[in-house]
């Protein structure tokens, strides 16, 4: 019973983490760079929508409706401002331009909100909790798994089946090529970027619920994008979606046996997946 | 017609005068400099150490890491574990610690090699971060409480100096001078070449993998020793300071400001960083603003930093690597 | 009639190397022009500095008369120009339908009869049969179709094909040069990069043929003879060797 209830609590971490994955994947998928912010834009947006939450009263799902267009809207505004110039084949620039902007948006966020730490008041929300068989699960992480596997799905169907999910795969394949038959590349990145920090609106309320945020921690929710893409493979958005789940899953365990082995085990798996199958679980051999 | 080969500058000529001089101050300071000059040499002489390790991963063999403080963490603390649990000679401890990250480097890049470009960045700072949280866990080193190197105790002030000056001027010239030595031999071109181009590298015999694997291996090393120095200094560790994602930053900044792919640019990027730490580290989060924007302006809109810039007008190298024909003499028909 | 599409003075470099040196080159609507050199000559290079692939002054390459030299390639192919680029460059991991699907959603606005995957079905029957065929698992003739068909798709007034009969065999490369006189009749305008110079020849009005980055003979295709062909292809110089 302990374990069973380790794995679903993993499961229900792991919609979080696919939150935050699916931009990643996305973004690497078309541009085969790695944003660094990434973590540090779940951060902003979060503590954007506490803010946001103290001054107008509005309730959580009033700040999800903005922080999805917020998010959206940083996202087109990072690729024109910055990623733009920096996507190429060598993996350098994206890398220390990303890296340095990362510094500087957590040290600002320092400066605006302080050191403490904050979270997003659910009304009650937090407490609720339903009884699935001999187990009791919070409502809130179960909303947030729901959403994930909307989330995913969704933008699989969009890749699969609309006009710009076939000219964003198409640029994947070869950019060079896609521009060729009138797909205009900046378009497709700008929208990419804005999609990922769109879903970060999604993950920034739900972090900043289920709980706490502080300007420092974006290096880690980064990690855990990373390490679900990583052992999910780099080939489908359920690839990533997957690899969060595992990556949930071995971190709750990992609680288990000993509290300050979570985020380790978590670590673990990744090596692990890394040394066995280094292609991820999902990944198609090409 | 006969030629030879010529590497050596007259710029080139001065600057090893001076280094050897630089090196002959460093080892003699105990003799005439005061405690906190001694120890901010020392420091610097770290942060040139590790950032020059970075130029040579992330100039030359195109592996951009974010997670050398994995070896600047594991080198440290394996000399104290030598030296205050073992009872080894901290100073004998200092070199016997580079075990450690040579040893670790190897697992290290045999799993990570296989990530693309960026996720290998990213993928070496799990590992630093994996690396933390076991130093966090475990017992051998006093988990997250960190351990004090009271042996040093047995020393005297003077005694710590001659040694910390001393480990000083190795250090610099293990990872400055052998990065030097490394570019002008037949080692170099192939770095060089691989730095401007690695496909074609490749195609003209060079062994990117191996050579890659070594430049790992080196670094860690070279990062490792600039660790355990540092905190012998520091004489206490714990985890979040031995594996402290600065040991990134201040690389990558003092490399890209400097100017990436030159040892020039690491020493020019080193004082400015060290200085700036220095005046404006008071400041706090709006300091690291700026750095941050700095980093983020050089990779945006001046890729090859302040020695490009210099060398754009001034052709006189410090560390001359490039090979010059100079005909010697006309062959008598 | 105004020339559809043409270079003037055109020069491109690819890296620190000067490839094209002064080209002027033009093509009338419905007419196939074929380009012919060695390799290295400069015809691809054309080919891409047209496309916009390079970067060129804006006065060097002219469509319906007004500069659009340095345009960026998605914007040529909405202005009606598009390339059946060399080594095909398929978008692998979709499928026949989904590679010409992108093309018919960015295309220029068509100029008379569209083309539709319909008619490129039409064209070359058997891609109707692997229409749901992820291209990689396609033969190299299969793959040039698509990519020829990808091309159309784009509603191009000028296609520029680049070395399609490159790497396949004899009875492919016919099959897929007799379609191209179904291309012309609606007004489309090809210029074709082949190493086969007999092929070019036979294939096409008019032809060039290029030198180090230089236009070394043009004409007729059918009026030109096989020894100016190859002082040109070679150089004065090696012609007398």
């Amino acid at each position: 019973m302990h374990w069973i209830e380790g794995i679903v609590q993993g499961v229900l971490l792991g919609g979080l983490y696919a939150q935050y994955a699916l931009g990643m994947a996305l973004m690497f998928g078309v541009m085969k760079i790695v944003n660094v912010t990434h973590g540090d834009l779940v951060i902003l947006l979060a503590l954007i929508g506490i803010s946001l939450a103290d001054f107008t009263g509005i309730g959580p799902w009033g700040v999800l409706t903005t922080l999805v267009p917020v998010g959206a809207a940083i996202g087109w505004l990072l690729q024109r401002a910055v990623l733009n110039r920096v996507v190429g084949n060598d993996p350098l620039p994206s890398l220390i331009a990303t890296f340095g902007l990362s510094i500087a948006l957590q040290n600002a966020m320092l400066v605006v909100w302080s050191a403490d730490t904050r979270s997003l008041s659910g009304g009650g929300l937090q407490q609720a909790s339903i009884e699935i068989g001999p187990l009791f699960v919070g409502v809130l992480p179960v909303i947030v798994l729901i959403c994930a596997t909307v989330l995913t799905g969704g933008l699989d169907a969009v890749l699969r089946f609309t006009r710009y999910g076939r000219s964003l795969r198409a640029a994947s394949a070869d950019v060079e090529a896609a521009a060729m038959v009138g797909v205009n590349p900046k378009a497709v990145y700008a929208a990419a970027t804005a999609i990922a920090v769109g879903i970060l609106g999604f993950a920034a309320t739900f972090q900043a619920m289920r709980s706490t945020v502080a300007p420092a921690d974006g290096p880690f929710q980064l990690i855990y994008a990373f390490e679900a893409v990583i052992i999910g493979g780099l080939g489908s958005v359920w690839g990533a979606f997957t690899g969060a789940m595992i990556l949930g899953i071995s971190q709750a365990i990992g609680f288990r046996i000993n509290p300050g082995f979570g985020i380790l085990a978590g670590h673990i798996v990744f090596l692990a997946v890394l040394a066995i199958r280094p292609q991820g679980i999902f990944q198609r051999k090409s | 017609m006969s030629y030879r080969v010529e590497r050596m500058t007259l710029s080139g000529r001065v600057a090893i005068l001076a280094g050897a001089l630089a090196l002959g101050a460093i080892v003699s300071m105990p003799w005439w400099a005061s405690q906190g000059l001694i120890r901010d040499v020392i420091t610097l002489a770290c942060f040139i150490a590790v950032a020059q390790m970075w130029n040579m991963l992330a100039g030359y063999g195109g592996l951009v890491s974010v997670g050398q403080q994995a070896f600047v963490g594991v080198a440290a603390y394996a000399m104290f574990v030598m030296a205050q649990s073992w009872g080894i000679n901290p100073f004998i401890a200092v070199g016997l610690s580079l075990i450690a990250p040579a040893l670790l480097a190897v697992p290290i890049y045999l799993l990570l090699h296989r990530l693309e470009g960026p996720y290998f960045a990213i993928g070496t700072w799990v590992v630093a971060e994996a690396l933390r949280l076991v130093a966090t866990n475990m017992p051998m080193v006093n988990g997250g409480a960190g351990m004090s190197l009271r042996v040093m105790t047995q020393f005297s002030a003077h005694e710590r100096a001659i040694a910390g000056s001393f480990l000083a001027a190795l250090l610099l010239l293990v990872t400055v001078g052998g990065s030097y030595l490394l570019l002008r031999s037949r080692y170099g071109l192939a770095l060089t070449a691989m730095r401007d181009n690695p496909v074609a590298a490749r195609s003209q015999g060079v062994d990117v993998q191996r050579l890659r694997f070594l430049i790992f291996v080196a670094a860690a090393i070279g990062t490792g020793f600039a660790g355990a120095v540092y905190f012998m200094v520091q004489l206490r560790i714990t985890p979040p300071s031995a594996f402290d994602m600065n040991w990134a930053n201040l690389a990558i900044f003092i490399v890209m400001v400097g100017g990436i792919g030159s040892i020039e640019g690491v020493l020019i990027g080193a004082v400015i960083y060290f200085f700036a730490d220095r005046w404006f580290g008071e400041y706090g989060a709006s300091y690291l603003i700026v750095l941050g924007l700095l980093t983020l302006m050089t990779a945006l809109f001046f890729r090859e930093g302040l020695w490009g810039l210099w060398r754009r007008t001034f052709d006189a190298p410090w560390f001359p690597t490039r090979r010059t024909l100079i005909q010697v003499e006309r062959d008598v028909p | 009639m105004t020339t559809l599409l043409s270079t003037h003075g055109l020069q491109a470099e690819y890296g620190d190397m000067r490839a094209l040196h002064g080209i002027d080159f033009a093509v009338e609507p419905g007419e196939t022009v074929a380009l012919i050199g060695a390799n290295g000559a400069g015809k691809s290079t054309l080919l891409s500095a047209i496309m916009g692939l390079l970067p060129v002054a804006v006065e060097m390459v002219k469509l319906d008369g007004k500069p659009v030299g340095g345009s960026l390639p998605h914007r040529m192919v909405q202005s009606g120009v598009a390339i059946v680029p060399e080594g095909r460059r398929l978008f692998a991991g979709m499928t026949v339908e989904e590679n010409l699907q992108v093309a018919s959603e960015h295309a220029a606005a068509p100029r008379g009869t569209a083309w539709t995957k319909e008619r490129v079905y039409d064209l070359f029957p058997i891609l109707r049969e692997k229409a749901r065929t992820p291209v990689e698992n396609l033969s190299g003739g299969q793959q040039q179709m698509v990519s020829i068909g990808r091309g159309l798709l784009a509603q191009p007034r000028v296609l520029l094909c680049d070395e399609i009969s490159l790497g396949l065999a004899p009875r492919v490369v016919r099959e897929i040069y007799d379609v191209l006189p179904q291309v012309t009749a609606q007004g489309t305008a090809l210029v074709l990069v082949e190493q086969d110079v007999g092929l070019a020849q036979r294939a096409s009005q008019r032809l060039y043929c290029l030198l180090e980055g230089r236009v070394t003979l043009e004409g007729k295709s059918s009026d030109i003879s096989r020894d100016d062909i190859s002082a040109a292809y070679f150089g004065a110089s090696h012609a007398l060797d």
